[in-house]
């Protein structure tokens, strides 16, 4: 008997088809891998499964029974618990606080009592520390993840559903939270693992079931695979990267020395950052997310004065002072990490948000008009050659596009004029392969061009498959630095390891 | 092992699925789902549907508190329309209306929310009485003087939350909303003092003499307060839709962090528009007491606030759109005094026809948003 079974789930969302006749088994007892490009219906299937969207067609089996779960509450009461991409807790609320608030039945004060020594339980079972008394806003990234696996350990959960677990965390960190994902397995729960990261999948499932639009088009034993076979079933053809090194890296173009940022509550999270970024090389910030990397990025893109330091531009001077709109018309562009909130807005079609780059310029009208025709047209051919992929029309809302096509029209938009020097952060979060790919190429591209180009990334394949020279950034400072090609362990160990 | 391997609770029977199913279809199950294109078409389509039900609504209201049913037809649309001089009555109250619906709508779309209209109209109402008074200015240019004072009496009040909300994050909803009744009780302090009527001792303003009021057009007794909103739509459609300013103020009111990082002016545009919608606002004051009242009273300012809000609401910041809403609002608004006159309803009565109209436009917006879908789970 299964522990679930999901067969010939459709869903469709205003005529687009998320999921066609998708089936899924997952067993008791066995770390199960759902594999798939991004838009491929992984996250639409798993939120059928937790009661999250209502499925068009098709059965769910739980346990050997056929039951319909018309809600996150029903999903709960049939053991049924995920983990979302993006967690689903009250900042502001402890960590006990936020398990109550998901599982607390009965009187407050009695029910306070049982969610903590359930929570107490569950974390000694299986090695988990989390304050259970400060907010959880205040904790970080996996530790806010372990809050919410325990919320759904103590809801009773006995088919664990986790969306990118390993997406924002370290090396080091995914490595311990897969190992306790296999201590649940074994303790007979059943895990659905969503990811994009096939190494993980190769060493910590069972069994893999790969999504392509919208359909399950494979499952088999991961083992029995290699990388290449896998990567071949999820985007249809084998495609690796391969390392690019910088051809001649030329002179340097920006000199930051001590530059300090603060966060929003006054935390120095940037402390004293040094280094210098060279024409035609790739300069890669290696780091545990949460060490002053998104200050470093707001600093350099101007939104965020620098509280200390100085930032020289070649044959420029000093512009650590300037703000935003001086640092473009130098050529410094930005593809930042949260591109909902710095780069997009979704509210607005793809001209506005493409043509919001020029529009100083004169290349889109002058101040009395705006020349709308010149700034689709000009859209039209930057989405062509970026390959920005489900754009219908100049004025479709930005929001309507997937992770991946709203990152490449990102990247046209800041390419769209020769840059010197390109600020990027996490550049390939959320994306699937093929796209990651055509991000990456772009970078090398600005970089042979004679860019200079700081990547910023909490993923350290991307920063070794990529980087020229290394950085490693914590607490708020490049404690070492590296130039390729470097040991993985030596990075590693720099990034943890720190006086 | 012992926390997660308990059985399925009792509370969730294991039912068959075609049982459940069988049950859900009685009622019939549907979905509600975002939609992500609507046509023009059907966004006209699905107001005027809201119109409709909001006046259906309001028909039946009437009716119940004692007005028959072609009485009701009769001044909505024979008597209003039919008449010149109830259309210029229209008309003329559609200037001041349409000027602050312009107001509201431009402060909007950055995300201002200006509900200070009625204290700017007041300030604006001073200052163009305050040339009045003192005869400023030469007499050829008097009104032109006093549009001006207006128009910078209530972009200076603006200035107030403008600032506090730029240099120190004050909410404007509150600061403006407040800076209403500080403007309230300077109308009284001067109409009760050194600005009292010295002919008729009544607490308002002196009348304007003939070079300060806005000139009649000629056809009976519509002024150019009418034509001056008409041109102030415009440019404040040129403005917002058509020049570059217009494009900041979309990104600023789309994504503000966006527009930061992206080196767009942003304290610059939002400020821009807060003190534009202030001296639009004075304007209206000044349209007001120079176009119809011909004097400055104390209560000449009574409601255009929120109207204001209402008309950029339904029309959805978009200065032609305004003017419809405008003419709309004003034609509820005569047709409501004749009510009132002629049918003894009374004044709330028409205050909650005129909340029932908008409720139901407003509500028109959910079906562009969304879908109802009926779901069909076959098996």
């Amino acid at each position: 008997m299964m522990a679930m079974e999901l067969s010939g789930v459709s869903k469709s969302f205003d005529g687009f088809h998320a999921l066609s006749a998708a089936s899924l088994t997952v067993a008791a007892g066995e770390v199960h891998a759902l594999l798939g490009e991004n838009g491929a219906g992984k996250s639409s299937l798993m939120n059928v499964a937790a009661g999250l969207y209502q499925p068009d067609e098709g059965r769910i089996c739980i346990e050997g029974r056929d039951v319909l779960i018309d809600g996150p509450i029903a999903a709960k009461r049939l053991g049924i618990g995920m983990v979302h991409q993006h967690y689903k807790l009250v900042k502001a609320f402890s960590a006990l606080e936020n398990v109550l608030l998901a599982c607390g039945k009965g009187r407050y004060g009695k029910s306070i009592a049982d969610v903590e020594a359930s929570i107490r339980r569950q974390s000694a079972a299986i090695g988990f520390e989390v304050d259970l008394k400060r907010p959880v806003g205040a904790l970080s990234v996996a530790e806010q993840q372990r809050v919410e696996i325990l919320k759904v350990l103590v809801e009773g959960a006995r088919i664990l559903i986790l969306d990118e677990p390993s997406a924002v965390l370290t090396d080091k960190e995914a490595e311990a939270l897969l190992g306790v994902i296999r201590q649940l397995a074994a303790r007979g729960a059943a895990v659905v693992l969503v990811t994009h990261k096939l190494a993980e999948v190769q060493r910590f499932a069972d069994r893999v079931t790969v999504m392509r639009g919208g359909r399950t088009v494979a499952s088999v034993d991961p083992k029995s695979r290699s990388i290449a076979d896998l990567t071949a079933l999820i985007v249809g053809e084998v495609q690796t990267e391969v390392r690019k090194p910088a051809a001649a890296p030329g002179a340097p173009i920006l000199k930051l020395t001590g530059v300090a940022g603060l966060r929003a509550d006054g935390h120095r999270a940037l402390a004293d950052a040094s280094f210098e970024l060279r024409r035609g090389e790739i300069y890669g910030i290696a780091g545990v997310g949460g060490n002053g990397q998104s200050e470093l990025a707001e600093i350099l893109m101007g939104v965020l004065r620098p509280a200390a330091g100085s930032i020289e531009f070649d044959g420029v001077g000093e512009i650590g002072g300037d703000g935003a709109r001086r640092r473009r018309e130098l050529g410094v562009v930005s593809i930042p990490a949260d591109r909902q909130a710095y780069a997009l807005a979704g509210d607005l079609s793809v001209t506005d948000n493409y043509a919001v780059h020029g529009i100083r310029s004169h290349r889109f009208g002058g101040w009395a008009r705006v020349d709308g025709r010149t700034a689709q047209a000009a859209t039209a051919a930057a989405v062509a050659a970026f390959e920005v992929n489900g754009v219908q029309g100049p004025r479709q809302k930005t929001a309507l596009l997937s992770g991946g096509n709203a990152q490449k029209l990102v990247i046209a938009r800041e390419f769209a004029t020769q840059p010197q020097v390109v600020v990027v952060h996490s550049p390939s979060r959320g994306l699937d392969v093929r796209a990651t790919a055509a991000v990456h190429r772009r970078l090398c591209d600005a970089r042979d061009n004679g860019a200079a180009v700081l990547l910023i990334s909490e993923d350290l394949d991307e920063i070794l498959l990529l980087a020229d020279r290394i950085g490693v950034m914590s607490r708020g400072r490049i404690v070492r630095e590296f130039a390729a090609p470097v040991d993985r362990q030596a990075v590693g160990m720099a990034m943890v390891h720190h006086d | 092992m012992t926390d997660i391997d308990h059985n399925i609770p009792a509370a969730l029977p294991a039912v068959n699925n075609s049982e459940l199913r069988a049950k859900r279809q009685g009622f019939g199950r549907f979905n509600l789902e975002v939609r992500q294109h609507a046509s023009a078409w059907y966004q006209v389509v699905a107001l005027a549907g809201g119109v409709g039900a909001g006046l259906f609504i309001a028909a039946l209201i009437l009716v119940a508190s004692g007005v028959g049913f072609s009485d009701l037809a009769n001044e909505f649309i024979f008597s209003i329309f039919s008449t010149p001089r109830s259309l210029s009555d229209v008309l003329t109250q559609a200037a001041p209306l349409l000027i602050v619906g312009l107001a509201a709508a431009v402060a909007f779309r950055v995300r201002f929310w200006n509900i200070g209209i009625e204290g700017q109209m007041i300030l604006g109402s001073i200052a163009a009485t305050g040339v009045a008074i003192g005869n400023i200015g030469p007499a050829p240019l008097r009104v032109a003087t006093m549009f001006i004072a207006a128009a910078l009496g209530g972009m200076l009040w603006m200035l107030i939350p403008a600032l506090l909300r730029i240099r120190h994050g004050v909410n404007e909803i509150i600061s403006t909303l407040l800076l209403n009744y500080v403007a309230f009780n300077l109308l009284l302090h001067l109409l009760y003092g050194s600005w009292k009527d010295p002919k008729s001792g009544f607490p308002n303003s002196e009348q304007y003499e003939a070079v300060e009021r806005l000139a009649t057009v000629g056809w009976e007794s519509l002024t150019y307060a009418l034509p001056l909103a008409l041109i102030l739509t415009a440019v404040i459609w040129w403005l917002l839709n058509v020049s570059r300013y217009g494009y900041f103020t979309r990104v600023v009111q789309a994504n503000p962090r966006m527009a930061a990082a992206m080196g767009l002016p942003v304290i610059a545009v939002t400020m821009g528009a807060a003190l534009l919608s202030g001296a639009l606002a004075g304007v209206a004051g000044f349209a007001i007491s120079a176009g119809v009242e011909y004097r400055m009273t104390q209560g000449f300012f009574v409601g255009y606030g929120f109207s204001g809000i209402l008309i950029a609401f339904l029309a959805r910041n978009n200065p032609l759109g305004a003017v419809l809403v405008a003419l709309c609002v004003a034609t509820l608004f005569i047709a409501s005094q004749s009510l009132q006159v002629f049918y003894q309803i009374p004044g709330s009565v028409v205050q909650l026809v005129q909340a029932v109209v908008v409720i139901c436009v407003a509500a028109s917006e959910f079906f562009i948003r969304y879908r109802i879908r009926r779901i069909h789970r076959g098996s």
